[in-house]
Formats: C-alpha cells, sequence, structure tokens
C-alpha cells in the first residue's frame, strides 16, 4: 500500500559532494554476515556502474548502503553462498538481512513507493 | 574439332577475351578449354593443364592432359606449341621410364583438380557477394520508402548511412515507422472516444491498447540495443525536436509527468499526492542513472588511458588488454538503455495505478499528441526558410 512520505519531502535534495559512500567491505566473515550485521547492503562486482547506481539511489534516499565488493573470480561462490545457485546477475540489494532483488526490482519498488517504507521497517531510516 | 565458347569470356585472371576460331591467341584457347573443362567432359576435353600454367604450376612444359587415355585432336593446327606440347611431350615421353610418365601425368591431373576447385570457389564468392549486394541495396531503398530519416545525417557523418543497412537496426526502422502510423490513429481515436464521451468499458479497451503500445517500443528498442546500441543511445532515429530531451535513450518520465499533470486535473488530494510523489521518485531514480553513466563515462576514460607514462614495451602488452576491458564497459551501456525504458515502464504502470480510466484515457491523449507535435514541429524546422547568408 501506497504512503504518503513526509519525511522524505522535508528532507534536502541531497548534493552528491555532501554524500560519501562508507568504504567497501570484503570478506569480512562472508557474505551473509555482512547482510545479517547491516540494514541496507549492496553486493556488487568490482567498478560496477551497476551498483554505482544503486549506491547513488540509496544515499539519494537518505540511506548509508553498505557496499560489498566481489572480485570477478569470487562471483560464482559468493553467488552459491548467498543464493544457493551460482546463477546470479549482480549487483543485488538485502535489506533487513532479506534480499529484495537486482536494481530493476529496486527501481520498481521505489517508483511504486514501497521502498521507503521497506527501508523504514529495517531501521535504515528515520523520519 | 574444338568447340569454343562463342562470345566473351570473363577471365578473373586476366582481361576480357573474345573467342572465335580465327582470332584465337594462346591466352584465350587456353581460357577456352578451361571453361569447357570446368564443365563437361567430352572428347575434345584434352587441355587440362592450360589453366594450371596461368597459375604457374611447378611444371612448367604443358604436358599431358589429366586423362589417361584420351586422344589428341590432330586438326588444333592453329593451337600454339605449348599446348601441343602435349602430343609432342607424348612422343618425348614414350621413351622416358614409365613411372615418371604416370607420376607427372597424376600431378598434373592433380593440379588441373585443385584449379578447377580454386575457380569454382572465386566464382560461388562472387555469386553470393552479388546477391548480397543486391539485399543491402534493397534494404535502404525500402528504408529509404518508408521516409525514415536517414539522408539527413549524411551531413552529419556517414556512419547516418550505415546505421540504416545494420539488418537488426533496418528492422528496428521500418518497425518504429509502423509504431508512430499506429500511435497516430490511437491518440485520433482516443480523441474520438472522449470527446463523444463513451463508455468507461470502452475507454478501458483503449487505454489498455494505449498501454500494450508502449510496451511494444520498449521491447523493439530492447532488442535493437543489442544489435546497436549506440544508434539507441543516440536518438537519432527520432526526429530532431524529440532529440532535444534526449535523455538515455528517451524521454525523462519526471518531464513527461510534468506535461501530463497539468492536463489531468481535477485530480483528488489523494491523487495529487501519489502524483508528486511519483515524480520525485522518478527524478531520484533518473538522477541515480545519471550518476552511474558518468561513472562508466569515468571509468571507460580510465580504462583507455591507464599506464600511457610506461615505456613502449609495456604500452604495446596491454593495448590489446586495455581494449578488450573497455569494450566490456561499453556493454554497459545496453543495460543502461534497458533500465532507462525499465524506468519509464514503471512510471507509466504507476499512473496507470493512481489515475481512474478515463483520466488515464486523457493522459495518453496528451502524451499522443505532444509527440505528435514535437514531430510536426521537427519538420517545420527542418523545411524553415533559411535567409540567404
Amino acid at each position: 500500500m501506497h504512503q504518503a512520505i513526509p519525511c522524505s519531502n522535508t528532507r534536502a535534495w541531497p548534493r552528491p559532494a555532501d554524500l560519501s559512500a562508507p568504504p567497501p567491505l570484503r570478506h569480512s566473515g562472508g557474505v551473509r554476515q555482512v547482510v545479517q550485521d547491516n540494514p541496507v547492503v549492496v553486493v556488487g562486482r568490482k567498478g560496477c556502474c551497476m551498483s554505482h547506481v544503486v549506491r547513488r539511489l540509496l544515499l539519494g534516499l537518505g540511506v548509508n548502503p553498505t557496499a560489498y565488493e566481489v572480485p570477478t573470480e569470487e562471483e560464482a561462490a559468493v553467488a552459491r553462498e548467498v543464493f544457493g545457485s551460482g546463477d546470479v546477475t549482480f549487483p543485488v540489494v538485502f535489506i533487513g538481512g532479506k534480499l529484495l532483488g537486482g536494481l530493476d526490482r529496486l527501481m520498481a519498488v521505489h517508483i511504486s513507493g514501497e521502498l521507503v517504507p521497506i527501508l523504514k521497517a529495517a531501521g535504515a531510516l528515520w523520519l | 574439332m574444338m568447340e569454343l565458347y562463342s562470345g566473351y569470356l570473363e577471365d578473373p585472371f586476366n582481361h576480357l577475351k573474345p573467342l572465335c576460331p580465327n582470332n584465337m591467341t594462346s591466352a584465350s584457347t587456353q581460357f577456352a578449354s578451361s571453361i569447357r573443362i570446368g564443365g563437361m567432359y567430352d572428347r575434345e576435353n584434352q587441355i587440362t593443364s592450360v589453366w594450371n600454367d596461368s597459375f604457374q604450376v611447378d611444371d612448367s612444359q604443358a604436358t599431358s592432359p589429366s586423362m589417361g587415355d584420351v586422344k589428341l585432336d590432330n586438326t588444333l593446327d592453329d593451337v600454339p606449341n605449348e599446348l601441343l606440347g602435349s602430343s609432342k611431350g607424348y612422343e618425348h615421353e614414350a621413351s622416358k621410364p614409365p613411372e615418371k610418365v604416370l607420376r607427372r601425368l597424376a600431378q598434373n591431373r592433380e593440379a588441373a583438380r585443385k584449379s578447377r576447385l580454386r575457380k569454382k570457389a572465386y566464382i560461388q564468392q562472387l555469386e553470393s557477394s552479388r546477391i548480397k549486394l543486391a539485399q543491402l541495396e534493397q534494404e535502404l531503398n525500402h528504408a529509404r520508402q518508408q521516409g525514415v530519416y536517414i539522408g539527413g545525417h549524411l551531413g552529419e557523418s556517414a556512419l547516418g548511412l550505415t546505421k540504416a543497412i545494420i539488418p537488426g537496426i533496418a528492422a528496428f526502422e521500418i518497425e518504429y515507422t509502423h509504431w508512430v502510423e499506429e500511435q497516430n490513429r490511437q491518440t485520433r481515436e482516443l480523441r474520438a472516444a472522449i470527446q463523444a464521451q463513451v463508455s468507461d468499458i470502452e475507454l478501458h479497451m483503449l487505454v489498455e491498447s494505449g498501454m500494450n503500445h508502449y510496451e511494444n517500443l520498449f521491447r523493439i528498442k530492447a532488442i535493437a540495443a543489442k544489435s546497436d546500441v549506440f544508434y539507441i543511445m543516440s536518438g537519432i532515429w527520432r526526429t530532431s525536436a524529440e532529440r532535444f530531451f534526449l535523455w538515455m535513450g528517451g524521454f525523462r518520465p519526471s518531464e513527461l509527468l510534468k506535461i501530463l499533470v497539468p492536463q489531468l486535473e481535477p485530480l483528488t488530494e489523494h491523487q495529487a499526492t501519489q502524483v508528486n510523489d511519483l515524480k520525485r521518485s522518478s527524478q531520484q531514480a533518473e538522477h541515480a542513472l545519471s550518476q552511474g553513466m558518468e561513472k562508466l563515462q569515468e571509468t571507460l576514460s580510465e580504462a583507455l588511458t591507464m599506464g600511457q607514462l610506461a615505456g613502449p614495451d609495456v604500452i604495446v602488452n596491454n593495448y590489446m588488454g586495455q581494449m578488450a576491458n573497455a569494450l566490456g564497459k561499453l556493454e554497459t551501456l545496453v543495460s543502461f538503455v534497458n533500465q532507462g525504458d525499465h524506468l519509464r515502464q514503471a512510471a507509466l504502470q504507476q499512473m496507470y495505478k493512481i489515475l481512474t480510466t478515463r483520466q488515464t484515457a486523457r493522459g495518453l491523449l496528451v502524451l499522443g499528441d505532444y509527440f505528435q507535435r514535437l514531430r510536426a514541429l521537427s519538420s517545420l524546422w527542418v523545411a524553415r526558410p533559411r535567409e540567404p547568408s
């Protein structure tokens, strides 16, 4: 259900200079651990521009996403660890320890207005 | 009597030579026989080694024919000596050991056979090139007839012309032209229906058609982007005024919403809030995609300029690696085009959810009308009277 989002209304449009993503994490206890410990995690390939889009979108909403960068050699391994199968398109987003999906899903959920409530529920956004 | 081809003989390795009995030169004789050799084998088929001569086969001396027991035609008076060397050769060779003779015969057979195969392959190649050329010409003419905007780009770059004859793109241009025609038709239908105040049920059908029609556009764009992403990104397939608004291979959803909303009044307060939220979400998503695009530009430049200060050996070794890396990055552009269209589609669907059937019908009419006017503006622009300089 779509609801009005007062917090976003009052938030000033963030300028890119103001926002700096936290340094990406690598292998600190594996992907699973990172996903559990952080409310919003973006798992993507190193230097991937689509990961950048995902992070920028979340930053623009006032979220501080944790970036987990996967080197190319480890893609399949990480995919299996996280999804159980080696066949995954990165980047993917975890919110509140649960998999939301890829960029497509994120955009769809954002446009339909469902994203902010999900973020709030996971404690990644405050009023 | 030796049969000869009448008419001209096309020979890839020499020039055209007319053939007639009285005008036989050694070269033409050679090729006369070779043509027949390529075709039927008959009793006049003696001089197979002729074709080999033009290829400068090892055996410089014209030797006996490939078919072991073929009779020589003694009426070949005007045939030059090198060919008749076969008959003379025969006399000489009768005195040589038979193994050598047989071996030479075999070698000649082989050489002649290879010649024939080479010639056949060459002719086949010519034929298929000819067919391909005819097809390309046809596609080009077809695209031109559809009134596709190719000619105007010759000024910008010759590549504009090339794009129209890449098969995937040629297909897209034709499909897009049909798409525009259909959209204009649907727009007319919507206008008539709204003015006639038809029932919601009928409007609903028109709205469904309209929504599906946009989905068709995104679908054909996605296919074309795989063929040539730069073509889609450049907006060259759209008219100039439309191209002025180009973002990520199409229109900005938030801009279209700005155009749409004033025309949709009256909206309920709830609807107005929802539409505002949609506008803002769209802007945020567009911004994120634009930033991703900038990042891609950065990483591409980096990939191409890394290590330029190194010594020449390093540069040479790295070059292909860098190019391969850069190529991989360019592939990401396809994802960007797809994400742009995905965003457009999501915004459309959200509007469909927010608005009533009647409002959506109006919205589609406004959009269709807007695009039509932009295209008309482009035509007027192209045709505008210019002041003499």
